[in-house]
């Protein structure tokens, strides 16, 4: 009985209004009819049919309102009994072609598995809260010279008492010095990156220990006790993460210093993200230099901005006060200022320009997978036609058959986007180990819910988008195809025009990657054929740092080294040993110069390099000597001062004379005696990218550093050394550590990781367009062929050779090819000004690069063709007549 | 009619066209009519209130409507239970019994 009854189909709201009247109609009618048979006149049996009905009016209005409940409960159970009955029809059609299904999941997933990683890159650094308290009050200060571009410096510390004491917009400012130290513990020294700190550092980033406390008000001072703050990875790493580490005593550098608090798992120093261990900075004795005071600049600063006070109020209070500083101590402070730089800023700096190319580049990746969907979305519609319309004669309407394609796409997508998520949690581990220095805080980066969420809308996002067209596209050409069973009919050539533009898209796409990936190509090739000056094959380098009370006399220094640098010259394969202040690869420092029987300049002396070196350095290093002498044994503390330098310094202050024999003074103390030149060495580059900086060397017998970075030239693998060098290190002092150990053609190599991994990034974002591409490419040629094969059939029949259906329909993929390759050529050429932060030596619009990423373009459209173009000239034309 | 006609509650209406449609599919009029000859006209449904009861049932699914031909070949609006309504018929009858059985026990002694 009841499946007589269906439920009624969706009634319109008039529609309702006509059914309520009829029913009631009709129950008047057979009322009218009874109350007649019981012997009323009809007009009186209708009048009282009526009467005794009740309030009429209301009722209809009671009904209507029911039924419009009814119906609005109806359609939101309807539409989901649909989506239901729309998911089940989805996964069993992508069950029915495997093949199809497993290429879009893979396409899609590399595309969302890309976008993900480097998004939560981008999320990690740019977009999630630094680790603390309001960051978004924090700056960071920096010394800066006026003069020139340098604007990442340090500061004095009277200029830091002075900046504190005379600003009002900031609640805090601290100080923070570079000074790391080695824990000898039970096992080998370790030796550990660090900072020394004020006690208003912590206070003024606003974090939380893990353990313990951070520093508090007179810890910093001279009397006070030696205590020290540990960051959690070396607490991890080094105390073996021991909770009752608080309150014990460490040695650090040969000093006992008690633990006092340990910092939280995600806290990294800004700026300084590889410092572990925190010991207070006491800046009493340097104040008191009056030397050093105003002219040793070794501080970093933190401020936290005063609630209701602007970045660019507290920025331009620091500026005017180092105007006014600058006025009363011309000698020390002229040109001299600093840059207040936002926390954010700070900490990401030159990773971001990288950061978001990179991101747009991955996106334009996941564009192109959408759009190789879109088309094999496209053909399959053909084989659909007849199934769809099938469905839509069974009375699916057109909105209704569009939803359940899109469906069939949200499916799909969802599917290529669980498996690019897990592919992206394992890329973005693999980003953070493969980009060393270029992430300034890898801590922060991880696949969480924000990322998640994006990752999530990005999918259901490109599966609209890759659902929509050919969803559109079939529900239109529906209507024709119960009548018309033929491939190739109108509806196909539409479709075929819309793959053409599809992709068209895409190759311009590509094209726009490749030339990025291009230009970031011929940057490294630029950087790393750059001259250094020296040579970095079979070079080891390594830090050593003298602590402990063997090397407080200058002389103990000199015994250390030459011990050294005779033990390792020893070595079989070692050619030469020399050491420095730093290996130019890892930065140097600066100091003023003045030349002996020259008027002062106005204001403050000139700056130039300045390092220490051994006697045989140069050698070592591989730095030509182009005039006079090296050091020697003789140059000691009780010879006369001697110094060499740089060719680029020669030629800048001796222009046309010889400066050897000439007398300079280096630093800021006038009382430090005169230095004889006498040597020039070629200029050697500041890391990979700078330019060669005029620089003064010393004897490192006649200014002691309390350490420095060995260069060892050997005949083999300079790190197969390394064993040998312990050894010997060992035999001179069991407590001293081997620091940063390295080739130094891996510190160049590291030097360019910042610009490797981008380059490798875009590389690989580049092929995997250029592979979904030629895909695209392929399947529109095939099908094109397919559809017409009657047509080349006929071609066939009336005489075409071979060669002509080839070329046919090669012509017709390299017409893509050309419209591809031009829009692209011009959106790279528009798109160029992004990455120009990102290149080294070459413009936006290289045209080698141009050239190049056109001839591959052209060449890889070419092989996508070939297929579909042989499978032309197979074509049989009497077989191709008679099948349809 | 020896009795005046009773008025009736929201509820009991509800209750005496749910057990009205369990014999089988009616029209409106049909159970208007049903109703007043099985209660030989004691308990008669204003057809204002019956009217308003089929179509707030069918809204909430207890019954289901669709047009079909009157025994006189005209188009009418059929209702017929569904599974929902005979599981609220089933309670709402307990409920009734239960309320007129303990009615009973306090007239009873008169």
């Amino acid at each position: 009985m009841s499946g007589r009854f269906l439920r009624l189909p969706w009634r319109s709201p008039s529609r309702r209004r006509a059914d309520l009247e009829d029913e009631l109609r009709f129950y008047f009618d057979m009322r009218t009819r009874e109350l007649m048979e019981q012997g009323l006149r009809e007009q009186d049996a209708r009048r009282e049919a009526v009467r005794e009905f009740g309030d009429l009016e209301y009722t209809k209005q009671y009904c209507l309102a029911e039924d419009a409940m009814g119906t609005r409960e109806d359609r939101t159970t309807d539409i989901f009994a649909e989506l239901r009955q729309d998911v089940v029809h989805s996964w069993r059609t992508l069950r029915r072609a495997p093949g199809f299904a497993v290429v879009a999941l893979i396409t899609l997933a590399l595309g969302i598995g890309a976008t993900t990683a480097i998004f939560s890159v981008v999320n990690g650094l740019l977009l999630r809260d630094l680790p603390y308290a309001d960051p978004e009050r924090l700056v960071r200060i920096w010394g800066a010279h006026t003069d020139s571009k340098q604007e990442r410096g340090q500061v004095s510390a009277a200029d830091f008492v002075d900046l504190k004491a005379r600003q009002r917009s900031f609640a805090t400012l601290g100080a923070f010095a570079w000074g790391g130290g080695t824990y000898i513990g039970t096992g080998d020294p370790v030796q550990l990156a660090g900072l020394r700190v004020d006690a208003t550092v912590f206070q003024t980033l606003g974090v939380k220990p893990f353990l313990g406390r951070t520093f508090v008000a007179g810890e910093d001072s001279a009397g006070a006790d030696p205590t020290l703050v540990l960051g959690f990875g070396a607490w991890r790493r080094v105390f073996g993460g021991d909770s009752a580490i608080v309150g014990k005593t460490v040695n650090l550098s040969g000093r006992t210093r008690t633990v006092i608090g340990v910092l939280p798992p995600l806290f990294f120093f800004p700026t300084v993200a590889e410092a572990e261990i925190f010991a207070p900075l006491d800046l009493t004795p340097v104040l008191r230099d009056v030397n050093r005071a105003r002219k040793f600049h070794n501080l970093g600063l933190v401020g936290r901005l005063r609630p209701g006070t602007t970045f660019a109020q507290g920025r331009s209070e620091l500026t005017a006060i180092t105007r006014q500083l600058e006025r009363e101590h011309p000698d020390a402070n002229t040109n001299m200022s600093v840059a207040t730089v936002g926390m954010r800023d700070a900490v990401v700096g030159d990773a971001r320009p990288a950061l978001l190319v990179l991101l747009g580049a991955s996106l334009v990746v996941l564009l192109i997978a959408c759009a190789n969907v879109a088309g094999m979305l496209l053909s399959r519609a053909v084989s659909r036609r007849q199934e769809l319309a099938v469905r839509a004669a069974l009375g699916a309407g057109r909105a209704r058959l569009v939803r359940q394609m899109l469906t069939e796409s949200l499916v799909l997508a969802l599917c290529g986007g669980a498996t690019g998520i897990a592919l992206a949690f394992w890329a973005t581990r693999a980003l953070i180990a493969a980009a060393g220095e270029m992430l300034p805080a890898a801590s922060q980066v991880a696949v969480d819910g924000t990322v998640l969420v994006t990752a999530l809308l990005v999918t259901v996002g490109s599966g609209i988008v890759f659902g929509l067209i050919p969803a559109l596209a079939a529900s239109r050409g529906m209507q024709l195809a119960l009548k018309d069973a033929t491939r190739g009919s109108s509806g196909g050539v539409t479709r075929y025009r819309m793959r053409t533009a599809l992709v068209t898209g895409q190759l311009a796409l590509a094209v726009v990657l490749l030339v990025g990936a291009g230009l970031l190509v011929r940057s490294l090739l630029e950087l790393q054929r750059n001259d250094l000056g020296y040579s970095v094959d079979s070079v080891l380098t390594f830090e050593v740092n003298l602590a402990g009370p063997r090397y407080t006399s200058n002389d103990a220094e000199d015994q250390f080294f030459d011990a050294l640098y005779t033990r390792l010259r020893a070595l079989p394969g070692v050619s030469a040993v020399g050491g420095s202040g730093n290996i130019p690869l890892r930065g140097g420092s600066m100091a003023s110069l003045a030349i002996h029987g020259r008027p002062q300049p106005e204001g403050k002396l000139p700056e130039v390099g300045y390092q220490p070196v051994s006697d045989d350095l140069f050698r070592a290093m591989g730095m030509a000597l182009k005039r006079g002498r090296t050091f020697n044994a003789g140059d000691n503390g009780s010879a006369p001062r001697v110094v060499i330098l740089s060719e680029g310094l020669a030629r800048a202050f001796w222009p046309n004379a010889d400066p050897i024999g000439a007398r300079i003074r280096l630093g800021p103390n006038p009382t430090e005696p005169w230095n004889t030149v006498v040597g020039i060495v070629g200029d050697v580059r500041l890391g990979v990218a700078g330019d060669p900086r005029p620089t003064a060397y010393v004897s490192s017998r006649q200014d002691h550093w309390g350490g420095a970075a060995v260069v060892v030239r050997t005949a083999g693998d300079p790190m197969a050394l390394l064993p040998a060098v312990r050894r010997e290190m060992k035999a001179l002092d069991v407590t001293l550590p081997i620091g940063s150990p390295a080739s130094m053609s891996d510190v160049k190599s590291n030097r360019l990781a910042d610009r490797r991994l981008p380059m490798q990034l875009m590389i690989a974002f580049a092929l995997l367009a250029l592979t979904l591409a030629a895909v695209g490419v392929y399947g529109v040629m095939a099908y094109s062929v397919a559809a017409r094969t009657r047509e080349i059939g006929v071609r066939v029949a009336l005489g075409a050779q071979p060669r002509n259906v080839f070329g046919m329909v090669l012509r017709q993929g390299l017409g893509a090819a050309v419209v591809g390759l031009t829009l692209g050529l011009l959106g790279a050429a528009a798109l160029g000004r992004v990455l120009a932060k990102l290149l080294y030596g070459v413009t936006p619009t290289d045209a080698l690069t141009f050239v190049a990423v056109a001839a591959v373009l052209l060449a890889v459209t070419l092989v996508a063709c070939f297929i579909p173009a042989r499978r032309a000239v197979r074509v049989d034309p009497l077989e191709a007549l008679r099948s349809e | 009619m020896s009795h005046p006609p009773i008025d009736l509650l929201q509820g009991t209406v509800d209750v005496l066209i749910l057990r009205t449609l369990a014999w089988e599919p009616m029209h409106g009029y049909g159970v208007s009519r049903f109703i007043r000859q099985r209660t030989e006209g004691v308990l008669t449904i204003e057809s204002a209130a019956l009217y308003q009861a089929l179509h707030r049932l069918e809204r909430k699914k207890w019954i289901r409507a669709e047009w079909g031909l009157s025994e006189n070949n005209r188009r009418a609006k059929y209702y017929e239970l569904t599974t929902e309504g005979r599981k609220q018929l089933r309670t709402e009858a307990a409920t009734w019994r239960t309320y007129a059985e303990a009615v009973f026990k306090v007239l009873e002694p008169i």
